[in-house]
């Protein structure tokens, strides 16, 4: 660390984590109330925990993506922030949006769009913020005189972030175009926008782990961040098969989500690269095995698992059912919980001041979230193909065909208690670093 | 590639995709009236959808595929199950079955109901380039008779209504606490039948299927009719 005015990062980590750790027992909740019958069904009935559990998801890892850019633009841009006190500001503003949001679902108050559940009201309230974010992080950038491809790249990604949710506000009658923007936000945040974040992020905390040229980093940026955004725009398509929109976006959407696969490749290849060739001895192993970690899951969960559903002759078939289920957890989990999980263990120790920490608990958090994440997802993938099948192969009855899933739910529910464990095992880590007196 | 030329790349990417994309919205927004119906989006539909948010139904239920996958989609709904039956069920899901999964009641109105009908009606109607699929075999697993007389029709309505599919199949539709219907008229009589149905526990006095005393003759004749049909 080497601007005071980082350290705002602090708080949003540790907030980001707590909320991690909620939003997976609500998940377990979740996996519960499909296998046994629902003692809660009057307080917390399976929709609003659903709610719950996919908002919650979204805040913390804004927490963290924000987290993020207050201790990356600082260094990036060598000056303090524009203003410390905006950055506390936007962060009791965003927790208390974010508690009032659940609360909020608990008595009823609620948009009822799935993951776009919030009020409208917070909606705007959302938007406010995201502007003084903007707001703070541009004035911090425009005071410096080198613009980095990494500085840049983060400022799309916040930008486009924040232009996409005004796509979710309005209320639409027809339930087509209803769907057709919902995608501008849904698609185009976690194939867009957080992948700009995540490039960007990762680029930075290569940099400085391992002493590669900026030259050669940010040249991979441009090339990766590009073909995202050449397959991942059109490959919006993929969600326009079958909600009332023309055909043609079979072909479109089927050709290039087809690709978006390639550019999440060559992030695995060229983290690989910039690891084998670095210039520095990695103190930090933990942040390292995150980063590496993330590169792989991300294309495990959000490449492989995307492309296997993607094409229309496929989809066809398993639209709506646990596929999807499978695929959402192990890409974002992949792709984005363990980005941020890679810019915690980076920065946290750093803001800190410690040379060295003890990594133990760090490493018990990785193998353990990671291992169980991919049961977990393959548990509901074959709960998937079950449901593709039967459901929708034979036309045998819904609930008959979760019938025959149980067994596989259930799987994800004891799965679930062991990632529940691996995220406690980092909530309590990042409490412990974050409370330590610095040296 | 230098980087000056990658940046390039990244921009001129981007802005190309961009514009395609543009250019394919404004060009679907061209054919939505037709492929959604648009002239039947009245605002009573409106109002149901607003009745569907409400109650945040999308968090259980899909439509057109999309939302969570707790509870069946709701794309075809209207089709399959008809007025009659969504309105019995709407107002009261609560199902007599312990294990299965239930839908909360949600103490719809009857106006929140005939809105949300109106609604589904009209969402049952949207060219969705043939999605659900047509299963791939649909296995001819029952026997009904080919010609529905306007008895058997009557009868399978009063199944519908009372909901025997939720403990009862037919040809694979139903739940699994009761025995299989699929081909009940190669096994019972119709006088076999009708005594079932007015009183289970006169045939088998543990049966866990609760009496309908408050079916009318008629409704048990025709039911009875129905079911003697699948042979
Ligand atoms: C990190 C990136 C990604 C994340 C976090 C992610 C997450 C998700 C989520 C949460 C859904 C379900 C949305 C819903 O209906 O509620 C979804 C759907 C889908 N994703 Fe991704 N995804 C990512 C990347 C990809 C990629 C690269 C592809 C294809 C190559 C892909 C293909 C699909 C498809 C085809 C669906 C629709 C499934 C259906 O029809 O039900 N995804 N994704
Ligand atoms: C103990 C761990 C977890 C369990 C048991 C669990 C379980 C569930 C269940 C049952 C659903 C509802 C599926 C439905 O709509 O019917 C769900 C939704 C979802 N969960 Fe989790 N979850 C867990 C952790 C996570 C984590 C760590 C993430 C992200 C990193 C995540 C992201 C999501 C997303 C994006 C959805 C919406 C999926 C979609 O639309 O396809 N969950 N989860
Ligand atoms: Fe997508």
């Amino acid at each position: 660390m080497t601007y005071e005015s980082q350290k705002v990062a602090i708080k949003y980590f540790v907030i980001s984590a707590v909320f991690f750790g909620l939003q997976v027992i609500l998940g377990l909740l979740l996996a519960a109330k499909y296998v046994w019958p629902d003692p809660l069904i009057g307080l917390l009935p399976f929709n609003t925990a659903r709610a719950i559990h996919t908002n919650l998801l979204v805040v913390w890892l804004l927490f963290g993506f924000m987290g993020g850019a207050y201790y990356i633009v600082p260094e990036e841009s060598g000056t303090e922030l524009y203003s410390t006190k905006l950055a506390n500001l936007q962060f009791w503003l965003l927790l208390i949006g974010g508690l009032v949001a659940v609360i909020g679902f608990l008595f009823g108050w609620t948009a009822g769009r799935p993951l776009l559940e919030l009020p409208v009201e917070l909606k705007w309230a959302i938007v406010v913020i995201a502007l003084i974010f903007i707001f703070n992080i541009f004035m911090t950038m425009i005071r410096t005189k080198k613009w980095t491809a990494i500085q840049g790249m983060l400022l799309g990604g916040i930008v486009m972030l924040a232009v996409m949710w005004l796509f979710g506000i309005p209320f639409f009658k027809n339930l087509t175009l209803d769907y057709y923007y919902w995608w501008w936000v849904v698609h185009l945040w976690v194939e867009g926008a957080f992948e700009l974040i995540a490039a960007a992020i990762m680029a930075f905390v290569l940099l400085k782990l391992t002493g590669v040229e900026r030259q050669v980093i940010e040249k991979w940026l441009y090339i990766e961040v590009g073909l995202v955004l050449i397959t991942g725009i059109i490959g919006t398509g993929h969600h326009y098969y079958w909600i009332g929109t023309p055909e043609y976006w079979l072909w479109w959407g089927g050709i290039f989500s087809a690709m978006e696969p390639l550019p999440i490749l060559f992030m695995v290849f060229d983290t690989l690269n910039h690891v084998r060739h670095r210039k520095l001895e990695v103190k930090n192993r933990l942040a390292l095995y995150w980063a590496v970690g993330c590169a792989i899951f991300h294309f495990i969960g959000a490449g492989v698992w995307g492309v296997i559903h993607t094409l229309p002759q496929v989809n066809r078939w398993t639209h709506g059912t646990q596929v999807t289920t499978s695929h959402g957890h192990m890409a974002f989990f992949g792709a984005y919980a363990m980005l941020v999980l890679t810019i915690v263990y980076f920065a946290l120790p750093r803001l800190k001041g410690l040379e060295q920490f003890n990594q133990k608990k760090g490493f018990w958090a990785f193998w353990i979230t990671t291992t169980s994440m991919m049961v977990m997802g393959l548990a509901f993938g074959a709960a998937g193909l079950i449901q593709s099948y039967f459901q929708r192969g034979l036309g045998i009855d819904f609930l008959t065909v979760q019938g025959f899933m149980r067994p596989w739910i259930i799987g994800v529910f004891y799965t679930g208690i062991a990632f529940l464990i691996g995220t406690l095992v980092y909530v309590l880590d990042v409490i412990g670093l974050a409370t330590k007196e610095s040296s | 590639m230098e980087k000056k030329a990658a940046r390039n790349f990244f921009i001129w990417g981007t802005v190309i995709c961009s514009a395609v994309f543009i250019w394919l919205t404004i060009d679907t927004h061209s054919t939505i009236p037709k492929r959604t119906n648009t002239d039947k989006l009245t605002d009573e539909v409106v109002m149901g959808k607003r009745v569907w948010h409400k109650y945040n139904c999308n968090d259980c239920h899909t439509i057109l595929g999309i939302g969570a996958y707790y509870a069946p989609d709701m794309t075809k709904v209207y089709s399959s199950r008809g007025d009659t039956w969504l309105k019995q069920f709407l107002k009261n899901p609560d199902s007599p079955d312990p294990h299965r999964r239930k839908m909360p009641n949600q103490k719809l109105t009857d106006d929140e109901i005939n809105k949300l009908i109106a609604f589904l009606k009209w969402v049952d109607a949207i060219d969705t380039n043939q999605w659900p699929p047509k299963p791939i075999t649909v296995a001819k697993i029952t026997g009904a008779p080919l010609e529905e007389t306007a008895q058997i029709l009557k009868g399978k309505n009063v199944y519908n209504q009372n909901r025997c599919d939720l403990c009862h199949r037919i040809g694979g539709q139903g739940g699994v606490i009761g025995p299989d219907l699929s081909h009940i008229g190669a096994k019972r009589d119709t006088s076999w039948l009708a005594q079932l149905i007015k009183n289970p526990k006169s045939i088998n006095p543990v049966t866990q299927m609760p009496a309908y005393p408050q079916l009318s003759e008629d409704e048990v004749q025709a039911l009875v009719s129905f079911l003697a049909g699948l042979k």
